[in-house]
């Protein structure tokens, strides 16, 4: 009797866990059919030393396949662009380009944010492990880093998000730090 | 078989042999330090160059390039083997770029933070400056890059450990991929391993290789290695210029042997034939082991070659005989000839032990002893240990002079040729001479190239500019050192350098620490100051409690000192970079990227202080080529004075002198002018080697001038001096083949000096009257 009920629980919470259908697959090929898009974010930033949060906010861009920008506006004006093989970083009126492969963490940044927007699960998998949770209406994807190099500074990056559309991102830092960027 | 008395004779002279050798097995100790065929060091800057040659910092890189693989298996090879490498004894270090790789390095800067950035001040610490850096590091939070940055600010918000780090940075670096070191193409990861053995050891060099090759073995054994660096190729050279004479001398012995066994055509006359070189090498290396305390590997390579002339002597002596005279009759006659032939390779020698070239003196040393002992063994030992044996050899014809005396126009060839080369040479003189110390090293030209291409791809620090500023105590040079910073920023500025590397950077010396952290608040101010900065943004009060601790520390701290980098790369560098030299220290900024060593000359000069100076190393090191030049040709002259007061006093005439003097002076220019027109740099090593000439061609002038009784006399000597000539033509030869730069001089020179000499000597004798009464 009571190992029958274990396991209806178990397949009662097994159904509800991941609703028919609604896998990393499933999740990949709903994120690589979201076209190109533009829309406005606001990041807070929590940390030990700051008795409230920093919030800083401006403009994410995705345009298919691999280019992606965050214009930050407030507090001050920083444009972080990825595409292709490099990251360039407007700060204080000078342009400044980094090759993406050169740090492991940088490298893994570039993939996590590029691996979400276009539904590249081989791209994710290759810096993170993945873990999904949710259903397709309400979705939560966490990216744990498999390099040491990266786990040094990142301890896990959250993905929430609304069939193909991402809302939310928030990152962990190694050091306690954490940071959440919604999006609007 | 010989005689029973005989064969005793033998057992006695090979028991003293092996006894000997015995004896120098034990006692002779061989060094290889290269600094031994290196001119003495006058000057201090001479003296530095040679430190720098022999055991400077740039000798002890090790350039390791990974390949054959793709990028994620290269970048984990690279951190396993800087891992491994780090630990190895053989090593100081092994840097592959990737961060955090010298935490312990890191740990000294950020503990010294505030005694070694230049940005500290009374004002830094002040409220406007602490508000504006505290604002700065609000941005930071907010900014996806600040993630690196953010990790030390409770500790630093004023940022002086990352202005230090960046000070301390290379001015070139290789790119990185997966965050370690890549070659632009991304087909190889570099590291560079700074090995505890200095590069001129070579075989330190080689063991440390080898733990650079096992250790990639281990870790990822389907991947491919690629050395360089100075110490490398040392070893590599040594070990080429090793299997190179191992091949070739196996050839040409193997020649001879065959050479000798024709005209002897008796296993033990070619044995007796080898005994007096045996005997001579043996004993002169004893005698250098008992005067200069060791005996140098180079000296000894050279040596063999050098008391090569000694294998002569023995067939001058059995060759000599005439049939049915034993070899002690034909001594007895041939044995003021002889004992001359000896003394002008002696004397030409002792021109060499004076050399201040340590390796050239003993270099002397071990041909006068070797050949003198060579001479007497020929003269003494081979006649006693024959007795009363003949040795019958078959008769060989040897193409005479005749057809030479009768060629005028030969000889007047000769004589222009003579003049020819003497105009030349006197006419491009120095020219001809090495300038280049670097060209004067045994390793290929071609090596070093592509060692300087990867070094400059890796941002290796490369040392032929630099400053030197000297004080009368550490702390007095460094000061000076510092002193010339705002000029070096300048000059970079302006292009004049492109960098500048300068170890005041990251050990200011105690008077600048000591500036600095008195400009730091107490802990009072310091609080109070970070209050009023504080107000209005949105840290927590107590979240600078670190900084105010660190800033207290500072103030107690003890100064920086090098020890404090004791076991980082830095500390490695520091200890390379400020010396101790004669009483005095020295600080040693190297320039990079310097076009024009005099314009950085002329502005330093400009400077208010004159405790540093510029130290051009190639420039150097044509004035110490060029004090070789000049000691070498006085040397020489000394020698050839000596060696015609020899002549003239052994033959009794001062014409007979000249006779014999004459094709070899002439031989030598000629020789000289071939080898220049063939693309040559007259150096060390053709020193070396026309000596040798010299010693040869003065036995063939010998032989060739000593009157014949009759017919048999002149032939038997033409037939010593066609085995003796064809021998050193065969030895010599071979070794002109060598890839070897050294050897391939060596051997060209001698051979074909040799030759030079021959056709020479035969010229000139063929044009004396040649029936003649003995004198």
């Amino acid at each position: 009797m009571k190992a029958a009920g274990v396991m209806i629980l178990l397949l009662l919470a097994g159904s509800a866990w991941s609703a028919p259908g609604f896998d990393l697959a499933r999740l990949m090929q709903l994120l690589s059919e979201t076209p190109s898009s533009e829309v406005s974010y606001v990041e807070k930033k929590f940390s030990a030393l700051l008795s409230q949060p920093v919030v800083s906010s401006g403009t994410l861009v995705y345009r298919r396949p691999d280019v992606v920008e965050k214009n930050m506006a407030a507090p001050r004006k920083e444009g972080y662009r990825i595409a292709g093989r490099e990251l360039t970083i407007t700060r204080n009126g000078t342009k400044r380009s980094i090759a993406i492969s050169a740090e492991p963490l940088l490298a893994a940044s570039a993939a996590s944010l590029r691996g979400v927007l276009s539904g590249d699960a081989k791209q994710l998998g290759e810096y993170f492990r993945l873990a999904l949770d949710g259903t397709e209406g309400d979705w939560k994807l966490q990216m744990t880093p498999i390099d040491e190099e990266v786990a040094r500074y990142v301890q896990r990056i959250v993905v929430a998000g609304r069939e193909g559309r991402v809302r939310e991102i928030e990152v962990h830092e190694a050091s306690g730090d954490r940071s959440v960027l919604t999006v609007n | 078989m010989p005689p029973r008395s005989s064969l005793a004779r033998y057992a006695v002279a090979l028991a003293i042999f092996a006894a000997l050798c015995l004896y120098a097995s034990r006692a002779v100790r061989i060094e290889a330090d290269f600094a031994a065929f290196l001119p003495p060091s006058a000057t201090p800057e001479e003296r530095l160059l040679v430190a720098q040659l022999r055991e400077g910092l740039v000798t002890r890189l090790m350039l390791v390039a990974i390949h054959g693989g793709d990028e994620r298996a290269l970048a984990q090879a690279s951190r396993a083997l800087a891992e491994r490498l780090s630990r190895d004894p053989t090593f100081d270090y092994a840097a592959n770029g990737s961060a955090g790789q010298f935490a312990a390095q890191g740990e000294v800067l950020m503990r010294n933070r505030y005694a070694l950035s230049a940005d500290v001040t009374a004002e830094r610490f002040a409220v406007p400056a602490l508000r504006a850096a505290l604002e700065e590091s609000l941005a930071q939070m907010a900014s996806p890059a600040g993630i690196l940055t953010r990790a030390n600010v409770a500790r630093d918000p004023t940022g002086e450990f990352r202005a230090t780090l960046a000070r301390a940075r290379p001015a070139a670096a290789p790119a990185r991929r997966r965050g370690v070191w890549f070659s632009a193409d991304g087909d190889s990861a570099f590291l560079i391993a700074q090995t505890r053995a200095p590069g001129f050891d070579s075989e330190g060099q080689a063991a440390a290789m080898a733990r650079v090759r096992a250790a990639l073995g281990e870790a990822a054994p389907q991947l491919k290695v690629t050395l360089s660096g100075p110490g490398v190729f040392a070893a590599e050279s040594r070990r080429l210029i090793r299997a190179d004479a191992l091949r070739l001398g196996m050839i040409s012995t193997g020649v001879i042997l065959m050479l000798l066994a024709f005209v002897y055509r008796s296993a033990l006359a070619v044995g007796l034939v080898l005994t007096p070189t045996a005997f001579g090498l043996l004993a002169g290396v004893l005698v250098v082991q008992a005067v200069f305390g060791s005996v140098h590997a180079i000296t000894l390579g050279f040596a063999a070659t050098l008391i090569g002339e000694s294998v002569d002597y023995p067939s001058y002596v059995m060759l000599n005989a005439q049939p049915g005279e034993t070899a002690r009759g034909a001594a007895h006659r041939i044995r003021s000839t002889l004992l001359l032939a000896v003394l002008t390779t002696v004397a030409s020698a002792l021109a060499l032990t004076f050399s201040s070239f340590k390796g050239l003196a003993q270099l002397g040393v071990l041909t006068m002893v070797g050949v003198a002992v060579a001479g007497l063994t020929s003269y003494a030992l081979i006649p006693w240990l024959l007795g009363e044996r003949l040795l019958q050899f078959p008769s060989l014809r040897v193409p005479g002079g005749d057809a030479f005396a009768r060629a005028q126009g030969l000889r007047l060839a000769a004589i222009a040729a003579t003049l020819i080369a003497v105009g030349w040479l006197a006419a491009t003189h120095p020219d001809w001479w090495e300038h280049d110390l670097a060209n004067v090293s045994p390793i290929p030209a071609a090596m070093r190239a592509e060692d300087a291409s990867l070094r400059r791809q890796m941002g290796a620090p490369e040392v032929s500019v630099f400053l030197a500023s000297r004080g009368s105590s550490e702390a007095a040079a460094l000061e000076a050192a510092e002193a010339i910073l705002p000029a070096l920023d300048r000059w970079q500025a302006a292009g004049l350098i492109r960098s500048y590397d300068s170890p005041a950077r990251y050990l200011p010396s105690p008077s600048t620490q000591a500036a600095r952290l008195s400009a730091l608040p107490d802990n009072a101010a310091l609080e109070a100051n970070l209050r009023d900065a504080l107000r209005g943004l949105p840290y927590r009060a107590e979240a600078f409690a670190p900084f105010v601790a660190d800033v207290a520390a500072a103030r107690g701290a003890a100064p920086l000192t090098r020890a404090a980098y004791a076991g980082t790369p830095l500390g490695t560098k520091v200890n390379a970079q400020v010396i101790a030299l004669e009483g005095q220290w020295l600080v040693l900024t190297p320039l990079g990227g310097v076009a024009d060593p005099s314009a950085v000359r002329a502005a330093l000069a400009k400077l208010p202080n004159a405790t540093t100076r510029l130290v051009d190393l190639k420039e150097v090191s044509t004035g110490m080529l060029e004090s070789f030049r000049h000691e070498a040709t006085r040397q020489a002259l000394m020698g050839v004075a000596l060696i015609c007061v020899l002549l003239a006093a052994g033959l009794g005439s001062i014409r007979r002198a000249f006779r014999v003097a004459a094709p070899v002076a002439a031989a030598l220019p000629i020789t000289i002018a071939l080898l220049v027109a063939a693309g040559q740099r007259i150096g060390v090593f053709h020193v070396v080697a026309l000596l040798l000439v010299l010693g040869i061609g003065l036995n063939y002038a010998l032989f060739f001038e000593r009157p014949a009784a009759n017919e048999t006399q002149r032939e038997r000597a033409r037939l010593a001096i066609a085995l003796c000539s064809v021998a050193t033509l065969i030895t010599f030869g071979i070794l002109a083949l060598s890839a070897t730069p050294v050897l391939r001089a060596i051997g060209a020179t001698v051979a074909l000096g040799a030759a030079v000499c021959l056709v020479l000597a035969a010229l000139w004798a063929a044009a004396q009257p040649t029936d003649r009464e003995l004198p």
